[in-house]
């Protein structure tokens, strides 16, 4: 995968406690082609957002301790923190899940939207407004020009919402990260953002990383998608063929748990037994087998490497590598 | 649309919403245990305690360690440096600085304490009368703490200690007099978030007395904040009250508090420091060992107030 | 919006006032039909002359007449005569302001100027050496007695240092009463009680910038500008600061009737000829209407200072919306 523009490795990231070291991320790789729209999918501790911070070194105060993100051919964890910097809000951009703590509340909109380019492009304050204002139009903020001069608290949260992925834009990153964009929205706006954000992967081309719990935008949204669970990546593929033919058994319990348009109406919602893991002290082997009902003896004794099982899929998993379907009862 | 397994939700802190009438008793537990496990606090406590005792017990100690009167006087023993006779050594009427310096404990303490209580009693009654009645009840009483509270303290203090010219018991009522007004407000806020949840309005509903529905129910839910309200009050009462003395407008001599042992340090500078030493160093200390424990009981007690 | 919002600060805060001057004057009532200041001094004064003196003070009208009198007066700017030398109070209080200010403003600067980049390095080193040794530093500003702290200063740097034959600072007064007053001389004397005075409002406002700034740092618009890519510096004291700031500058605000009653007892410790000092010698010789012009004064100037504060939040912070 010579062409990737964004490729995680073998990361590592780790948050030390009291109660002994958070495997947050243990052993993620994935890439990211230009232009692509990747989606994280995961339950709340699974260590995607740790993922998306550690790709733009973020993740304090947890630890990097192996891996490598390589971007432009330089790998991430090792640049200074004097690149590192140039890179973040230039190449790779971030928002994040809730656009109302998320946007500093003492500046007015347009000077938070402008920062970017004055900072890396060094732009004087009124072309940098000019770029604002023009970015806060494009992204559908009605008026920009004047709402460009409004504080934050002025808008409402799809309003910041879109003013944060203005943010992003301006310096026209090659990848946009959005963590949990549409979480803390209504459900009509969240319709809107992801919306907003199909258009400037398409419009500006951007590659964009979703980062969401929430299976039903993935499928809306992306053309790939990852799944995590405990730390480490379980399954991937073409979202198509995940969701179709799902080669992990969390990805099948998932999907099962969801109701679906296609879905035949006697097969109830099955919800996943048992609880996610307890990320200090993992199960041994795989870490779903404790809640696994297609787990075989080797499942909690030898931890499951990501291999490719079918045509486009991957999955870490000895019962689907060894051929077996996965089949509900 | 729909989300996967709810994301797990940390371990509330114990707080007693919902728990019914009253703070849980496991909340009592958790506070007393996070109390015990800060050593600092917990040191600090049992000095104050060690020194509340030894200022009860004064007498005895006086006659068993120190073996002299705080107030006699004798002139053949002026100023004399501490030593075997002294430990502390004497001042310039040849009193016993340890024997005065606990006698003042008593004074000093005793004042801070009453006036912790009279703030308390007077601060929470008002709180809990205005929030739970509201009204004009409520707006003529708030405007009272209004105003005690615009006026600064010091000049009202000294106005009133030339008015009323205070012995200790008056002297707390002064220092209360502007105290009580912050207590009452933060009684009064207590009480109003109190009285949003539910089983106020539940109570009210079978007929349950105002009386008996403020002491019974909301009393023991701002108890929390008023512990820790008293609390982190004595070390600035102690201040305030040493101040005074110290300025000749409280305890009058010949009654030794901290504070007025100080009185007349300028004229210990060239030979007798130890006279300008010791009662600040006692101060010192204790109103250290007050804010810490006080520090300790609000981590304890309210764990949302926790400073980083 | 603004406006309006001042205008009804604005009047709560004559509200506050008026019950200010009834309250203290209900206190004063008290003395009004006994007490003259004097007579215990003075036991030849026949029965006569004390009426006459209640007369020319006021005390013999009823309290409605006398509170109204003074309201009046206190409109027009005369805040009572002393009883022991009948001259205005007010014009001892503005004869003694500019030194008060000087101690006070040095002190309040001073303590700005230090507490809020200790406070900031103290938020961004937790749990480091220095952050421990600052938070001894104000754990001890605290609970040191200011008056005690005083005297050990005089003790150490005026007594034991020219008992030496070492240059020594003076501790007394505001200036020397020979051939003092020029700046030299006064900063000389500004130096100890300013340190007494800014110590303790280093200990306040240190530790509440440092914990208003690790509360800000936490928030997840810090956590955004660091995404954008700029420095650390930027980050902590531009997006940071500004916000840590707010609640700081709402702090400071309500420090300002300190200016004037805040360095009362350093003022007696030190002999500064300042309005605490007035007040205290004032209070010695029982000139009640002379406190209670200065009390009436600060608390003009606390009322004043609270508007301030809470003027300065609202233009500070562009989220509150004068409600």
């Amino acid at each position: 995968m010579t062409e990737a523009l964004l490729e995680v490795q073998d990361l590592h990231t780790v948050f030390a406690t009291k109660a002994g070291n958070v495997k947050a991320v243990d052993g993620v790789s994935f890439e990211i082609n230009p232009g692509e729209t990747l989606g994280i999918v995961g339950e709340s501790g699974s260590g995607k957002s740790v993922t998306a911070l550690s790709v733009m070194r973020l993740q304090r105060p947890g630890k990097i301790i192996s891996g490598k993100v390589m971007f432009k051919g330089r790998d991430l964890t090792k640049v200074s923190e004097g690149e590192m910097r140039e890179i973040r809000g230039q190449d790779i951009a971030m928002i994040f899940q809730d656009p109302m703590t998320s946007m500093n509340p003492v500046f007015r909109t347009g000077w938070q939207v402008a920062e970017p380019v004055r900072l890396h492009h060094g732009w004087d304050k009124t072309r940098a407004m000019g770029v604002a204002v023009s970015m806060l139009g494009k992204v559908g903020i009605p008026s920009p020009a004047s709402r460009a001069r409004d504080y934050p608290h002025q808008f409402s949260g799809g309003m910041r919402q879109r003013a944060m992925i203005a943010m992003g834009l301006t310096t026209t990153p090659k990848v946009l990260i959005a963590d949990e964009p549409t979480t803390a929205l209504d459900v009509t706006i969240q319709a809107q953002i992801l919306d907003l954000l199909r258009h400037v992967n398409r419009d500006f081309g951007t590659a964009t990383i979703l980062i969401t719990h929430n299976l039903g935008v993935v499928a809306g949204m992306c053309e790939r998608v990852v799944v995590m669970y405990a730390g480490r990546v379980v399954e991937s593929g073409p979202t198509s063929d995940v969701f179709a033919h799902p080669k992990h058994p969390y990805t099948w319990a998932l999907l099962r748990s969801i109701p679906r348009l296609d879905a035949e109406r006697h097969e109830a919602l099955k919800p996943i037994e048992g609880l996610p893991p307890d990320l200090i002290d993992l199960p041994s082997g795989c870490a779903f087998h404790p809640r696994c009902q297609f787990k075989v003896e080797r499942c909690s004794r030898d931890v499951p490497v990501l291999n490719r099982v079918g045509e486009t899929q991957l999955a870490a998993c000895w019962v689907t590598q060894s051929g077996v379907e996965l089949k509900g009862a | 649309m729909s989300l996967l397994p709810a994301p797990e939700v940390e371990a509330p802190i114990s707080t007693f919403e919902g728990e019914g009438s009253r703070p849980a008793q496991s909340y009592w537990n958790e506070s007393w245990q996070r109390l015990r496990d800060n050593r600092i606090g917990m040191a600090a406590g049992i000095l104050i305690l060690i020194l509340a005792a030894i200022s009860l017990a004064a007498p005895l100690f006086t006659q068993f360690v120190t073996h002299y009167e705080p107030y006699r006087l004798d002139l053949l023993a002026t100023f004399q440096p501490p030593g075997h006779a002294h430990l502390l050594g004497t001042d310039e009427l040849g009193r016993d600085t340890l024997t005065r310096l606990i006698y003042g404990g008593r004074v000093t303490l005793g004042v801070a304490f009453l006036t912790v209580g009279i703030s308390l009693t007077l601060g929470t009654s008002v709180g809990l009368v205005t929030g739970y009645y509201g009204g004009w009840i409520d707006d003529i009483l708030m405007r009272l703490v209004d105003v005690v509270l615009s006026i600064p303290a010091i000049f009202l203090f000294i106005l009133m200690s030339i008015l009323f010219r205070p012995n200790p018991v008056t002297l707390a009522m002064i220092i209360a007099s502007v105290g009580w007004g912050g207590v009452a407000r933060l009684v009064r806020g207590e009480v109003l978030s109190v009285k949003q949840r539910d089983f106020i309005m539940a109570t009210r509903s079978i007929g349950a007395r105002d009386v008996r529905l403020i002491v019974r129910h909301l009393l023991p839910n701002v108890l929390p904040v008023l512990i820790v309200a008293a609390s982190l009050g004595v070390g600035q009462i102690i201040l305030i009250e040493a101040a005074l003395d110290f300025l000749g407008l409280g305890i009058q001599p010949p009654t030794a508090s901290w504070g007025n042992m100080l009185t007349n340090a300028e004229s210990y500078f060239f030979h007798s420091t130890w006279l300008v030493y010791f009662p600040g160093i006692t101060i010192f200390i204790t109103v250290l060992a007050s804010n810490l424990f006080g520090n300790a009981i609000r981590d304890a007690f309210d764990p949302r107030l926790k400073t980083h | 919006m603004l406006a309006k919002y001042l205008v009804r600060r604005l009047l709560a805060s004559v509200i506050v006032v008026l019950g200010v001057t009834l309250l203290t004057l209900l206190l004063m009532d008290r003395t009004r039909g006994t007490y003259v200041p004097g007579i215990d001094l003075n036991p030849n004064l026949r029965p006569e002359d004390i009426a006459r003196l209640r007369a020319n003070l006021g005390l013999d009208r009823p309290f409605y007449m006398w509170y109204l009198t003074w309201i009046w007066n206190v409109a027009h700017g005369d805040f009572g005569r002393s009883m022991i030398d009948g001259s205005p109070v007010l014009s001892h209080i503005l004869d003694r302001l500019p030194n008060t200010l000087e101690l006070t403003g040095t002190a309040i600067i001073l303590g700005v100027l230090l507490s809020i980049p200790l406070g900031v390095i103290g938020a961004l080193r937790r749990g480091s050496k220095t952050d421990h040794a600052l938070t001894v530093v104000s754990v001890a500003g605290f609970a040191v007695p200011q008056f005690w702290l005083g005297l050990l200063l005089i003790l150490l740097f005026s007594v034991t240092l020219e008992q030496h034959g070492l240059p020594w600072l003076p501790s007394s007064g505001a200036a020397s009463a020979i051939n003092g007053g020029d700046i030299l001389d006064r900063l000389e004397h500004l130096i100890m009680p300013a340190t007494v005075l800014s110590f303790f409002y280093l200990s306040l406002w240190s530790r509440f910038t440092r914990s208003s700034m690790l509360e800000v740092l936490s928030q997840d618009y810090i956590r955004t500008a660091r995404a954008k890519g700029m420095s650390e510096r930027r980050v902590v004291y531009l997006h940071g600061l500004r916000n840590a700031l707010i609640p700081l500058i709402t702090l400071i605000g309500l420090e300002l009737p300190g200016l004037v009653s805040g360095g009362l007892v350093v003022e007696v410790v030190f002999g500064w000829p300042g309005i605490g000092k007035l007040a205290f010698e004032r209070a010695l010789q029982y000139d009640y209407s002379t406190v209670m012009g200065i009390t009436f004064f600060a608390t003009l100037l606390v009322v004043a200072g609270n508007l301030l504060a809470d003027v300065l939040y609202a233009i500070l912070d562009p989220r509150i919306r004068y409600a």
